[in-house]
């Protein structure tokens, strides 16, 4: 772990160092790139009035098309002439009338974007492809006029954009609520005690960096950034369609957890997922990891067609992997050339070829459709050995047995024995055989035949109890369905609108090489598709990822649409920042590294006040002027609820377990074929990511979850009554008041009980006006309470959290309903 | 557990005496002062009456007097097939299995799935038409209960769309723009008009899908989505099912009169950390936990059936007894204007008839047709109708051109269609018992009078007294409207 984090520790120093920077500000310095470099300016200045809108274009002139932009007649832009285009001569031009953008639009690009254009121009004026298609450019870390808040070189472009729009960052945050909202950011949890007094240890420098490399190396950062892995991986327990029957893949959700915690690389991390069946001498895990492919809805309803079904899981492998990798919506691609990006179908069917060579074969609903890999417990493996063992001597006991009660010459049977002459015919026939070949039923049949003899029978019983006890224990071994490739490969073809049983033209196995060039070393299969999601050219991969863990830190990507940087998606906010993030990290995609370096920067430490001018400015935060502020997702409330109480379990991995639910709502959608057994005891506590999540109708206490059928990568932030009701009625939370209150009950003193209740929700000290409201709150609620003495006997069992004693019901329960209040205070639904 | 706990607080306390915690949090706390918030949200929450602008209209409003004050949008998700349905044209029969004439499409983009028309083939209605009730209007027989009140409909037959996907049409419609994010009509009418129910949202939003379509639509949230506006105007999606909203119960031992001081306590406390922090979601969440409170004694009451008479049931049909279907949402949405909800958006997806003309197309009319005429009806003789806008229809129509083989009826299909379509409204200000434009003598385009979908929600919104030039939201320095700059009042279809 020391060694670990000199590491990490040491990889900032060099990027803080901003020699690596430096250096590569210097190799992408020279050539300028259109999507990079020139068009943001364009459409900062200039779209405006000579943009895609018609109603408002002055002067017949459009600038964001090539077309028009490079026209010959009346020539704006003359390519390799910038002394010679209109273009520039108005933009500097020192007659107000002439000047663009005019005067009265009070903007003005700077002489360094001037110098851009001009330099463009002299260039060749060349017009670029799509940005998130080009090639990933680094440019020089901007100079900013006030670099006080910076405390990394990402700071450095947000502050530059800032200052342009005459504007700035925003002073950090307080200490403590820096430290909620990273640490709900890194575990999803509050922090901890002892973080929160190493955080505040006077003595010691650096107090941030200690916090964050504390939280990085907590195994509960894994439980957290596994949960939009999870979404996008579109995991469930269950099947998914009519029946929806249970599925064994908890192991490789295990394993996903375990990854982000030892911090595999993130093209290894990737790699495995989609074949690691394919690296050579593959190891168990890396088979397990890809489980995410076959993490894909299984239907098992009558009727369907084996082939029509492997179609549908073989498109969905694959436009699965578009989203999460390449940030593309493929699935338009099925029928029909995609309207926006430039894939074409039979490119979309040449890519869903990498996917399609593998044996599973679409029949049935059989969760556990092959290949699948046994996930065993050491104590598994253990006692299956054990019982093989036994197995093993209980037939050779036998064996040894009928050596002496049906004797017979070297190289006979059983049946041959002059002793089993008189035996009926079949069992004859079975004795044919040695003790280990026969089975369960021949076995019973001679335990018949020969119950007269006691020895006989139990030798025989002995074979059947060992037998089944061996094979209990190997149903009990969950198998998690995996990926394998087929000897022969598959042929593939363009399926007609999508229909597997219009197959058209034939296709070869092929990555739309326009994106990234496809290196002749790498086989024609998954492992080489993976290998190309990684190659050092591909211009997508490490854009889409670092912009996702940009977006759970502040809320929102640099691009908004995470999961969709085609043509149709949103342009970055600021490209510049995206693109030095994205080569950054794939140096050495380093998950921790990454986040280490976001949540120490000052554009995350600032707080995240708002003023009407900014939000006025700037309403959604996309300049990041200040810090972020948002509802927590509904699965890290459930988690924050179990933690301030004091009721969460941190055990890990295993099983699924079904915590509180309100009743008969598996039952109303399944027409009662699914009836929800809620677990007791510890299960109800554990991480929302062990939550069973039956795919048809999703844990109800995660409202605004993806729904894991398909592929999502966006998460949705909606404030709506339903979640109130949620949070204030749902035992789960009633529970965790009650706790919480009774965690506190031995402080007589009311202040300071207040006091502790928000050091463990809100990492803060109550202020006055606050204490007034609760304390007359109290008094109130004693006074309702004592009114209805049968309300608060009530309120006590609420949940299956036992307390001790309570001496004074009245006064607990007042202080659960104020508890019950605390915990949704917007505070404490938000991290701020 | 409780000694772990224990354990813990101790170390908290124990270390607190020592200085560590209050001091010096206090010391990283700073930063006291507090800011106004941008708008004026919390009303009293002293006295627990909710938010004055979540109930108020904005000043000014409504421009000029309303012909309705509720919406009811019953919205077929997936592009009703208007030349089988509505748009009746004997030609398409006489030329059935003719190619397009090429003068019918010309310049015209059409899903890549058809890519050009040319060469297509017509293809005839698949049932019958005949003209209906003393106004005579043309309707097929897969619609008989709507054939029934031709006369209370208005149909628009010159509908015309920008786009030719199901989401980015859908969108257009709903919020004015292809690209999701704006506000949607319902949001529009919150934010404007505010809401006549104290105790249910403004807006509500119901989905369903026929049983066994093979239409895979989703209901994407920004169909009733607030873009810009706060987030409170958005619509409030109601389960599918006979607890259409969870967790309406106080957890035991906790009364109304408990729950009402609790919900005191949290808008104070929430109003200092608004004027703190500014963040307007703030005044979101605390409007949103007092109208949950005051759903908790609304919804039970909204979703009791039992004080629907058996003949009202039976009028909706037999699905209406099935939480989740269309019918019991159609129902629903009479309980909820009723109940002074502003707008229902009751969606309804299947409509996808690509290649399931002669199939899934007669359950999807036989899942809608007989609740949506019920709905009209209900309101009418409840006197409800002439208060209340009742709008059906698509994001589009259907080509009257086949999709698929002419030989292989089973698979007899029709593919998008912007070009020309058909609505129909009834109630709220609407002339009842005409038909308002026309398309050619082919249903391919547009004839006469031509109905742009903003022109469509111009005319929603002059109907509930709205002026859509004037209703307009300031964002990033432009002022939005939901018919961005375009939109025309259909006069002649005013009642």
């Amino acid at each position: 772990m020391l060694q670990r984090r000199l590491m990490v520790g040491l990889a900032l120093l060099a990027v803080l160092s901003s020699g690596r920077f430096a250096a590569a500000a210097e190799e992408g310095g020279s050539e300028l790139r259109f999507a990079r470099d020139v068009q943001p300016i364009l459409s900062e200045f200039c779209f405006q009035c000579h943009g895609p809108d018609a109603k408002a274009r002055e002067g017949n002139l459009r600038l964001d098309r090539a077309e028009d932009a490079l026209r010959r007649d009346d020539p704006v832009i003359v390519p390799g002439n910038a002394a010679g285009s209109a273009l520039i001569e108005r933009v500097v031009s020192q007659d107000d009338e002439r000047r663009m953008p005019p005067p009265s639009s009070k903007r003005r690009p700077t002489p360094a974007q001037i110098e851009t254009l001009r330099r463009w121009i002299d260039q060749g004026a060349r017009w670029g492809g799509h940005w998130a298609f080009e090639p990933i450019g680094v440019s020089g870390t901007p100079v900013v006029n006030d670099s006080r808040l910076a405390r990394h070189p990402l700071d450095h472009y947000l502050i530059a954009r800032l200052e342009q729009h005459g504007s700035r960052m925003a002073d950090p945050a307080s200490g403590s609520a820096w430290l909620r909202r990273v640490a709900l950011d890194l575990t999803g949890l509050p922090p901890e005690y002892e973080l929160l007094v190493d955080f505040q240890q006077p003595e010691l420098p650096d107090a941030g960096e200690r916090a964050a490399d504390r939280l990085l190396a907590s195994p509960a950062y894994g439980e957290r950034m596994v949960w939009e892995w999870l979404d996008a991986a579109r995991y469930a327990d269950s099947n998914g369609y009519q029946g929806d029957a249970e599925r064994t893949m908890w192991p490789w959700r295990d394993w996903a957890i375990g990854a982000f915690n030892r911090d595999l690389p993130f093209d290894q991390f990737s790699i495995w997922q989609l074949a690691g069946d394919l690296l050579p001498e593959s190891t168990h895990e890396q088979k397990l990891a890809t489980g995410f492919c076959r993490n894909h809805m299984i239907n098992g309803e009558g009727g369907r067609i084996a082939a029509e079904n492997r179609v549908d899981y073989v498109m969905d492998m694959t436009e699965t992997a578009g989203t999460v990798w390449l940030g593309l919506t493929l699935n338009c691609c099925r029928c029909h050339d995609h309207k926006f990006d430039p894939l074409s179908q039979r490119e979309y069917y040449q890519l869903a070829a990498f996917f399609n060579n593998q044996p599973v074969d679409g029949g049935g609903g059989d969760p556990q459709t092959r290949p699948v890999l046994e996930a065993a417990s050491p104590e598994q493996l253990r006692q299956r050995d054990e019982l093989d063992g036994r197995l093993t001597a209980a037939r050779q006991a036998l064996d040894k047995f009928e050596q002496q009660r049906f004797p017979r010459e070297d190289g006979q049977t059983a049946a041959d024995s002059a002793a089993a002459a008189e035996l009926p015919a079949e069992i004859r026939e079975i004795l044919k055989n040695a003790g280990s070949q026969r089975n369960r039923g021949q076995l019973e049949k001679l335990e018949k035949q020969f119950a007269a003899d006691n020895t006989h029978t139990a030798l025989l019983q002995a074979i059947r109890s060992a037998g089944e006890a061996r094979d209990a224990v190997s149903r009990s071994i969950p198998r998690v369905m995996i990926m394998e490739e087929l000897p022969d490969p598959r042929e593939n073809f363009i399926l007609y609108k999508g229909l597997y049983d219009k197959p058209a033209e034939k296709v070869g196995i092929r990555v739309p090489e326009q994106l990234a060039r496809y290196d002749a070393e790498w086989p024609s299969n998954r492992l080489g598709l993976a290998r190309w999601l990684f190659a050092a050219e591909q211009p997508l991969t490490a854009r889409v990822i670092v912009n996702r863990f940009w977006s759970q830190l502040f809320g929102a990507g640099i691009v908004k649409t995470t999961e969709d940087f085609g043509v149709q998606g949103d342009r970055p906010e600021h490209p510049e920042l995206l693109d030095r993030l994205a080569h950054d990290f794939r140096t050495d995609w380093d998950v921790k590294r990454l986040m280490r370096a976001l949540v120490l920067s000052g554009a995350y430490r600032q707080s995240s006040r708002a003023t009407p001018e900014l939000l006025e400015r700037d309403p959604e935060n996309r300049m990041l002027a200040r810090g972020p502020r948002g509802r927590m997702p509904s699965w890290m409330l459930r988690d924050q609820a179990l933690a301030v109480s004091g009721l969460l379990t941190r055990r890990m991995g295993g099983p699924p377990v079904r915590p509180y639910q309100p009743n008969g709502i598996w039952e109303e959608a399944t027409f009662g074929n699914k009836r929800y057994e809620q677990d007791h005891g510890e299960s109800l506590y554990r991480r929302s990511a062990y939550t069973f999540w039956r795919r048809i109708i999703a844990p109800s206490v995660f409202f605004d979850s993806g729904s894991r059928q398909t592929c999502t990568v966006k998460q949705a932030r909606t404030n709506t009554p339903l979640h109130a009701l949620l949070t204030l009625n749902d035992t789960t939370y009633v529970e965790a008041a009650r706790a919480l209150a009774w965690s506190t009950s031995d402080l007589h003193d009311p202040r300071e009980r207040l006091r502790q209740l928000f050091l463990r929700t809100l990492i803060r000290d109550p202020r006055p006006e606050e204490i007034d409201i609760l304390l007359a709150a109290r008094d109130r609620l004693a006074r309702q309470f004592s009114a209805e003495p049968a309300s608060a006997d009530a309120l006590l069992a609420v949940g299956e959290f036992k307390n001790g004693p309570v001496a004074d019901p009245i006064g607990a329960t007042s202080w659960i309903a104020l508890c019950n209040t605390i915990l949704n205070l917007d505070e404490v639904l938000c991290k701020e | 557990m409780r000694s772990a706990a224990r354990i813990a607080r101790r170390h908290f306390l124990g270390d607190t005496s020592l200085g560590i915690g209050g001091a010096a949090l206090a010391a990283l706390l700073g930063q006291e002062n507090a800011l106004a918030a941008n708008e004026p949200i919390v009303g009293s929450p002293a006295t627990g009456s909710s938010p004055s602008s979540q109930r108020g209209s904005l000043a000014g409003l409504p421009h000029f007097a309303p012909r309705a004050k509720h919406v009811i949008y019953l919205f077929q998700n997936g592009a009703p097939t208007h030349v089988d349905l509505f748009d009746y044209k004997p030609k398409l029969s006489e030329m059935h299995g003719k190619p397009v004439p090429e003068e019918y499409f010309a310049g015209k983009r059409f899903s890549t799935m058809t890519g050009s028309p040319q060469g297509k083939v017509m293809l005839a209605p698949v049932e019958p038409f005949a003209q209906r009730g003393a106004s005579g209007a043309w309707v097929s027989d897969f619609l008989p209960h709507t054939a029934a009140i031709a006369d209370e409909l208005c149909f628009i037959k010159s509908l015309h769309s920008d786009a030719v996907n199901h989401a980015p049409a859908i969108s257009l419609l709903l919020s004015g723009a292809q690209i999701p994010g704006r506000p949607t009509l319902g949001a529009w009418l919150s934010y404007g008009l505010g809401t006549e129910s104290e105790s249910l949202p403004a807006f509500v939003v119901m989905t369903s899908v026929s049983k066994g379509t093979t239409c895979g639509q989703i209901f994407y949230d920004f169909y009733w989505g607030s873009g810009f506006l706060p987030s409170r105007f958005q619509g409030v999606k109601f389960r599918g099912s006979s607890d259409p909203v969870l967790y309406l119960r106080n957890p035991e031992g906790i009364n109304s009169e408990i729950r009402r001081g609790q919900l005191d306590d949290l808008a104070r406390l929430n109003a200092l950390k608004l004027a703190e922090s500014g963040d307007p979601e703030i005044s979101t969440r605390i409007a949103q936990y007092e109208m949950a409170f005051r759903m908790q004694a609304s919804v039970p009451e909204l979703t009791d059936l039992r004080q629907e008479s058996a003949e009202t049931l039976d009028l909706y049909g037999p699905q209406v007894r099935e939480p989740g279907t269309f019918a019991y949402h159609c129902l629903m949405a009479r309980r909820l204007i009723e109940r002074g909800v502003r707008s229902v958006q009751v969606m309804h997806a299947g409509w996808d008839q690509h290649n399931s003309l002669t199939t899934e197309l007669y359950t999807q009319c036989k899942d809608t047709d007989q609740p949506s005429a019920a709905l009209v009806l209900d309101l009418k003789r409840r006197g409800l109708l002439q208060d209340t806008l009742v709008i059906w229809g698509g994001e589009f129509g259907r080509t009257p051109f086949i999709q698929g083989n002419l030989n292989e009826r089973a698979r007899w299909g029709r593919d998008h269609h912007p070009y020309a379509f058909t609505a129909w409204l009834a109630g709220g200000g609407v002339r009842p018992g005409i038909s308002y434009g026309e398309s050619d003598d082919l249903g391919m385009n547009v004839a006469r009078d031509p109905v742009h979908v903003h022109d469509l929600q111009a005319t929603i919104l002059y109907l509930m007294g709205v002026d859509h030039e004037r209703l307009t939201f300031k964002f990033q320095g432009r002022q939005f409207r939901l018919t961005d700059v375009h939109g025309q009042v259909v006069q002649p279809i005013l009642a």
